[in-house]
């Protein structure tokens, strides 16, 4: 058998260039890996670091001002950037496909689902004996879509983020192709649907035998389907091997250091001085919530009529966090956590229930509390992209709170500016730049650095982490114990991730449909789970070492 | 909402022209009227009535479907005007005709070979004309195509035209005038957008799915970029039914802007009222149809 017969893929010593504003800069160097027929590579790395780049060479795209510097890319033996375009047509989507991170934003919104899987079979020439429509059906059946033809003549908006992902996942095996490219998949969605797309993935590669090269940030997911991992630094790549070894055996610094930074739920993260147990010190409550239900919907013409029964997005939700602890709240989305979280900070109005802080009944909205109390309880958003003013200097970012709440003057802001900085340990010179100049993590420590230029005493975090690489996630809940150590703060930690949460927060409660499922302390809570969706969600955190066969073999839930 | 419209600016335009000096029997009559004559005039025609009163008049009429009788040409304004609207309908039509291809094929040119020379060019040639009001487009092309080249005629007497053919010639020219100011700004937004759907991710899927660029172009990124286009489109009509005035002015083309202009220098004031009418409603309703196009256009509104 010849190399080409052998592999689908060959990448040979691959470079790629960005052009950006400091002149052309080497964003992959020197890259080569190949991938055997069948076979799963994944390919593992932080943002940045040139994975996705790599991926898409593999399909012959080049991204943004970019151009090859040197090195192949082999399809079956065949060099994709030396193909003509016409060729290069008939290969993408025929013989590659690709699934992508974010299947809301990669999905056409003007077209019909089934539209858009129909249509790569017909501009591909595939043979469809059974007819198009019914092919699509077919196709969206074996990804585990319910009533697939009725799902076929929904647009993309109308379905799931899940779904989504199973259509893009349809889309890319509607031709039967030879490789597949997965861009990040399961980066966008919850737990227990990472879990169940993770499955279907492991299942279609069993029965297709199709090869995949799996990009992710997140090497426990990597590691549940790929036999294969490659790790990429800076452009480079610094090692592969197969999963087992990789795992048992890191050889590079930089390998052991990603797999230092999953969120393990059976063991606390290194260095990790362990939560003290909650209740024992009995400190008192910062935070009290009684009975609250927050409702969306509407009332009937003028806000007259009844509120349709069960309406409801929080539905009497009661819990108190004591000082000085992290209370974590747990749940999909959709669970009601993020509009709790609301609640709390004034931002939404309840529909009933009181909310009290330090004991006093806090007013349903923020502007309507005293300034005091508002200064006290600060809130961090999910997106720093979107929380910070990109047009503003970090400095006046962090001045605002500054201004509002405290009585500084110029000289005095700017040594809090900087200790703010130094705080969430980031260089006093950042007060300079703004929210592009900085990456994902640093932008989310100064989200950090302006809520704590309020000198609060809760910081309510609502999913902070989500937007972040695993190993940037790690770095950030490092931060925000120091500085619950350091000032005494209390959190209200709001996250879908219970590995996370695990070693993080004393107290947690677990959210589903907008009531509790189980709260209390978060060791026995985790330790012995009496609800069954805290065991599903249990159940969904990627383990390390379990092998892809075990996830592909156990049967798959669906709701 | 368009009812409240139509009726609030029935009832400016009534005043606006009440606050000009002089009536209409006063324009009739000219420099040799007597006070008996202006008197008599003045009884026939209602103007000894209070404005309050003809306006209410005027509105109970209008609810019987009465647009009421010209002051100067003694007919009834729908008679009247019907002949106008009908010419100026025309002359709009046939620009829209020319205009929707033009602005997305122009959008679409510039879009796909952004920053080329062909996106240069047309940029370039679409900011002057974005610039120039549109009477000095009308001048300059007529004293291009009309009297230098004398391929086209200077004025668009479309009355004495000879056939199809000959309407054709005569209205070419406001018709481009018209074309090339209100695609100046749709060439824009259409490029904007395009672009930002170009850098898209569902297009960068689409390519990637190995379709052809027709294919991505027409059926994945053109429906998704229209939605501002239309909008401008919209403001682009309501703009062609008051620069359509000025135009019609240049080419002596007898449409309602002309009329409009003469009746206000007449005081006409059922007459300038059912232009207004007309024309309100004209933009109310494009609005409208922008309004569905924009929301059938896109699912997530449907």
């Amino acid at each position: 058998m010849t190399a080409s017969q052998q592999f689908v893929a060959q990448v040979k010593n691959l470079s790629v260039d960005y052009h950006g504003d400091r002149g052309w800069s080497r964003a992959v160097d020197g890259v080569s890996f190949e991938i055997a027929n069948g076979e799963a590579l994944g390919l593992a790395g932080e943002s940045g670091s040139g994975k996705t780049t790599v991926a898409y060479s593999l399909m012959g795209e080049r991204r943004g001002a970019s151009s090859v510097g040197g090195g192949q890319v082999l399809f079956r033996g065949r060099d994709i950037f030396a193909m003509p375009e016409r060729e290069l047509t008939t290969i993408r989507g025929r013989s590659i496909g690709f699934v992508p991170q974010n299947p809301m934003a990669s999905l056409t919104p003007s077209m019909k689902v089934g539209h858009q899987i129909g249509e790569m079979l017909t501009f591909h020439s595939v043979p469809v004996p059974q007819g198009t429509q019914a092919r699509v059906a077919e196709l969206l059946d074996s990804v585990g879509i319910p009533q697939p033809a009725k799902a076929a003549r929904r647009y993309p908006h109308e379905l799931s983020g899940g779904q989504q992902q199973r259509v893009a996942i349809a889309m890319a095996l509607a031709c039967r192709p030879d490789l597949v490219v997965l861009d990040e998949p399961t980066t966008g969605l919850d737990v227990t649907t990472q879990k169940r797309i993770l499955q279907l993935l492991a299942e279609l590669k069993r029965e297709t035998g199709v090869s995949m090269l799996y990009v992710s940030h997140d090497l426990a997911s990597l590691a549940q389907l790929c036999e294969r991992v490659a790790v990429m630094q800076k452009g480079r790549l610094v090692e592969a091997a197969d999963t087992a070894s990789l795992f048992e055996r890191p050889q590079h610094d930089y390998t052991r250091k990603l797999i230092a930074a999953i969120p393990r739920i059976d063991r606390p993260p290194a260095g990790h001085p362990g939560a003290t147990p909650a209740g024992e010190d009995e400190a008192p409550n910062l935070l009290e919530i009684e009975n609250l239900r927050v409702s969306y919907a509407r009332r009937g013409l003028l806000g007259f009529g009844k509120l349709p029964a069960g309406a409801d997005t929080v539905k009497g939700v009661s819990f108190s966090v004591q000082r000085g602890q992290t209370f974590a709240l747990i749940g999909e989305s959709g669970s009601g956590k993020s509009s709790i979280a609301r609640a709390v900070a004034g931002l939404a109005r309840p529909r009933l229930g009181t909310i009290r802080f330090a004991g006093t009944p806090l007013a349903a909205l923020a502007r309507q509390r005293p300034l005091h109390l508002r200064q006290k309880i600060q809130i961090i958003f999910q997106n720093p992209d979107s929380s910070l003013n990109p047009r503003k200097t970090v400095r006046s970012i962090l001045s605002r709170p500054l201004g509002m709440f405290g009585r500084l003057d110029a000289a005095g802001r700017e040594a809090r500016v900087a200790e703010l900085l130094q705080a969430v340990r980031l260089d006093p010179a950042y007060a300079d730049r703004r929210p592009h100049q900085l990456s994902g993590g640093e932008r989310q420590r100064v989200a950090i650095a302006r809520a704590l230029a309020a000198d609060p005493e809760l910081i309510i975090c609502d999913e902070i982490l989500s937007a972040l690489d695993v190993s940037v996630q790690a770095s950030i809940l490092q931060l925000l114990e120091t500085l619950q150590r350091e000032r005494g703060l209390t959190y209200l930690f709001i996250s879908h991730d219970l590995a996370v949460v695990r070693w993080f927060a004393q107290q947690i409660g677990v959210l589903s449909r907008g009531a509790f499922c189980e709260i209390g302390d978060t060791e026995t809570t985790l330790s012995a789970p009496s609800s069954p969706y805290t065991m599903q969600l249990l159940d969904a955190v990627p383990r390390i070492g379990a092998s892809p066969a075990a996830a592909a073999s156990e049967p798959e839930r669906r709701p | 909402m368009a009812l409240i419209s139509l009726l609030a600016v029935s009832a400016i335009i009534f005043w606006c022209v009440e606050l000009l000096p002089g009536d209409a029997a006063e324009r009739i009559l000219g420099r040799n009227a007597t006070p008996e004559s202006l008197a008599l005039l003045r009884e026939t025609l209602n103007l000894h009535l209070s404005a309050p009163e003809r306006y209410l008049t005027w509105l109970s009429n209008l609810l019987s479907g009465d647009f009421g009788t010209s002051l100067v040409a003694d007919r009834p304004v729908l008679d009247y005007i019907a002949s106008r609207i009908a010419n100026t309908a025309l002359l709009s039509g046939f620009a829209l005709i020319l205009y929707i291809p033009i602005s997305i094929a122009l959008g679409v040119i510039t879009a796909i070979n952004r920053g080329r020379m062909a996106d240069h060019a047309i940029s370039v040639v679409v900011l002057i004309f974005m610039c120039l009001p549109e009477f000095v487009i009308g001048i300059l092309l007529i004293s291009i195509f009309a009297i230098k080249l004398a391929w086209l005629p200077p004025l668009a007497l479309i009355g004495q035209a000879n056939g199809f053919g000959d309407l054709l010639r005569l209205i070419a020219l406001p018709t481009i005038t018209i074309v090339a100011a209100m695609s100046a700004y749709a060439v824009r937004m259409m490029r904007e957008s395009l672009i930002e759907v170009l850098d898209s991710s569902y297009v960068l899927m689409a390519r990637l799915k190995g379709l052809p660029t027709w294919r991505v172009l027409l059926f994945h990124a053109l429906p998704n970029a229209l939605g501002p286009a239309i909008n401008i489109t919209a403001l682009n009509v309501a703009w062609m039914i008051g620069g359509v005035v000025v135009v019609e002015a240049v080419f002596e083309f007898p449409g309602i802007g002309r009329l409009m202009v003469d009746s206000i220098s007449h005081k006409d004031v059922p007459v300038i009222l059912a232009i207004s009418m007309v024309m309100t409603g004209a933009y109310i309703a494009t609005n409208l149809i922008a309004d569905v196009l924009v929301i059938l256009l896109n699912p997530k509104l449907r």
